[in-house]
């Protein structure tokens, strides 16, 4: 269905940047992305795939929001007690009337996973689910004030490949807004259909510094299939 | 004008500002084919510089500008033909 209006108007700074186009925020539209992990990277994500047009927003973040829970540009007072999912939701919605933003429910299909893990160990078990029902996915790691953004297209080496050890700082607010961001950003592109062969990488921010490389699959992984991690009969 | 190909499509954007004119103008061309032209009717102004370059910038071509005092006073006429297909761009 072509854009409406209210889509041209709302997205016209984006719909004449090189590579964008009405195909690009079509796939936007049509998309249905679940952003989950409990991670600082949340909030800043959910913020851009609002902005940015993202037709349907699932926020996957049972715990209540606490003082502590960071996110303080979207979350306010008033949210203290709120399951974060449903505050983060009504935050999406707030920042585009355009897109519908709710809940993540058991048994919900999405086309694309925003891993945003409070710890490796959460990126990783849920990466490896999304990597099974092959989705696409994006993982974002808060490391001190950076971290890294790893983009997992369909069949592409996975986010365990990938992974390497970081600072091992204690996240922050600004390394969640970094890494949320660029990980929105990630993810929009491999969505957007920019490109016919997504570009499986991984990008680290530390000290201010951004470092982009393809990632490769490790020798016996999962990812490459039974016979390569040696479970083919 | 001969050996130019009448316009397959027509859109006015007058009623409209910077930048929405020429996210429609460029919307409207991504639906022809190549070679084919788009009429887009302009106010003057803003809308009848920009339109135009950025129809140059993004690889099609202006094959006539014009004023069109017949269709509203201030009124511009660009015909815009599709240029090629942009070669697929790299990830940043």
């Amino acid at each position: 269905m072509a854009l409406t209006e209210a889509e041209v108007a709302r997205y016209a700074r984006q719909l004449i940047l090189p590579g964008m186009g009405e195909a690009s925020q079509e796939a936007f539209r049509s998309a249905r992305v679940r952003v989950t992990g409990g991670g600082l990277a949340a909030a800043p994500a959910v913020y851009y795939l609002a902005a940015a047009g993202i037709g349907t927003l699932w926020i996957d973040e049972p715990d209540e929001v606490s003082p502590g829970s960071g996110a303080g540009f979207a979350l306010g007072p008033a949210d203290l007690g709120r399951p974060r999912g449903a505050a983060l939701a009504a935050f999406a919605r707030a920042a585009n009337a355009l897109v519908t933003a709710d809940v993540f429910r058991p048994g919900s299909r999405p086309t694309a996973v925003l891993v945003c893990g409070s710890s490796s160990d959460v990126s990783r078990a849920i990466a490896d689910e999304a990597r099974l029902l092959r989705t696409p996915h994006v993982v974002a790691d808060v490391d001190g004030q950076g971290g890294a953004v790893t983009t997992v297209p369909v069949d592409a080496p996975c986010y365990a490949c990938a992974a390497r050890p970081g600072l091992g700082a204690a996240p922050t607010q600004e390394g969640g807004a970094t890494v949320g961001a660029l990980a929105a950003m990630e993810l929009l592109l491999l969505l957007s259909g920019a490109s016919s062969e997504p570009v499986a990488r991984r990008i680290e921010v530390f000290r201010g510094t951004p470092l982009v490389r393809a990632t490769s699959r490790q020798p016996g992984c999962a990812c490459a299939g039974p016979a390569a991690a040696g479970l083919a009969p | 004008m001969t050996g130019t190909p009448l316009p397959a499509a027509r859109i006015d954007v007058r009623p409209h500002a910077c930048p929405v004119t020429w996210v429609k103008a460029r919307i409207a061309l991504s639906r022809l084919a190549t070679g084919q032209v788009l009429e887009v009717l302009l106010a003057d102004g803003e809308p009848r510089e920009n339109v135009p370059r950025s129809a140059e910038e993004d690889g099609h071509r202006v094959l006539r500008l014009e004023a069109a005092p017949e269709e509203g006073p201030g009124t511009w006429r660009a015909w815009l033909e599709r240029g090629p297909e942009p070669e697929e761009r790299a990830w940043p």
